[in-house]
């Protein structure tokens, strides 16, 4: 146990000083532009181009609205991990303008169900948007933070989220969300950044910093 | 480490590559060598897998 114990005071926990209210409110303006003005150019690529670079498939992309698309700002490929099969439940964390989500719906069929969490208002109104005008029955959209998400414990099939688990403030308890909504089993597929080099403790609190 | 400390067995990054190069602006943490990644695990399917796989990264420590 005491190794244990020893493994779990070196994991990545709300750094001591974060201000995350303020951090989550930067997080929502940059991305409430990222889906109401995707042409603004950002420090990310978006939309069509950042897909081809993150290796989609033009035939994932045929069911989703260009709008969803556009507003596209993920890091990976959750679906280069393997695609989600037909009648599983699929959730997606901090799903943005709905692109993974929709992707997902098409992937899973009728018989299955995708559910995107996001915190960012219009970024659900463009996917809630894209999800009507593509005619899916099998997605919602729900309000939510990935330290709370709003789905029963093991619930989900798969759980997948691109380029969201960067800007959670406490990553352990975000990923024990994700763990406590997956059946025994199942699978945890994540696009994400990866840090080459130390961050300065000082810099980890620089909120600029988290955004880009 | 924080992946499988949070619940999770058979950690893997599969892909990793420069994405923001070319974005159309500077990135203040491109000077921390961002890079973006996929990764994979799975839940496991009892506390016993769980415990078994938080015991393969424990290491012991050596006492001054």
């Amino acid at each position: 146990m005491a190794g244990v114990t020893q493994l779990l005071a070196g994991v990545a926990r709300l750094i001591p000083g974060l201000d995350v209210e303020s951090l989550r409110c930067a997080i929502r303006d940059e991305y409430s532009t990222v889906a109401m003005e995707p042409e603004r150019g950002f420090h990310f690529h978006t939309g069509r181009r950042l897909a081809r670079i993150l290796g989609y498939e033009e035939a994932w992309l045929a069911n989703v609205p260009e709008p969803s698309i556009a507003s596209f700002a993920g890091t990976g490929n959750p679906f280069s991990l393997g695609a989600p099969r037909p009648g599983e439940r699929v959730v997606d964390v901090g799903s943005g303008a709905g692109i993974d989500s929709l992707i997902a719906a098409s992937m899973v069929g009728s018989t299955g169900y995708v559910v995107g969490v996001d915190m960012t208002p219009a970024m659900l109104e463009k996917a809630r948007a894209s999800a009507a005008e593509a005619g899916f029955d099998n997605i919602e959209f729900c309000h939510g933070f990935a330290e709370e998400l709003p789905v029963p414990d093991e619930w989900a099939d798969v759980v997948i989220s691109n380029g969201v688990l960067n800007l959670f403030p406490d990553k352990t308890v975000g990923l024990g969300e994700m763990a406590r909504i997956l059946k025994p089993g199942a699978r945890l597929q994540i696009g994400d950044i990866l840090v080459q080099k130390a961050v300065p403790e000082g810099a980890k609190r620089d909120i600029d910093l988290w955004k880009g | 480490m924080t992946v499988i400390a949070a619940g999770f067995v058979d950690f893997e990054i599969t892909w990793r590559a420069e994405v923001f190069g070319g974005a159309p602006q500077a990135s203040s943490a491109a000077q921390f060598g961002t890079v973006g990644i996929n990764f994979r695990a799975r839940k496991p399917r009892d506390p016993d897998e769980w415990t078994a796989a938080l015991s393969t990264l424990s290491c012991n420590t050596r006492s001054h």
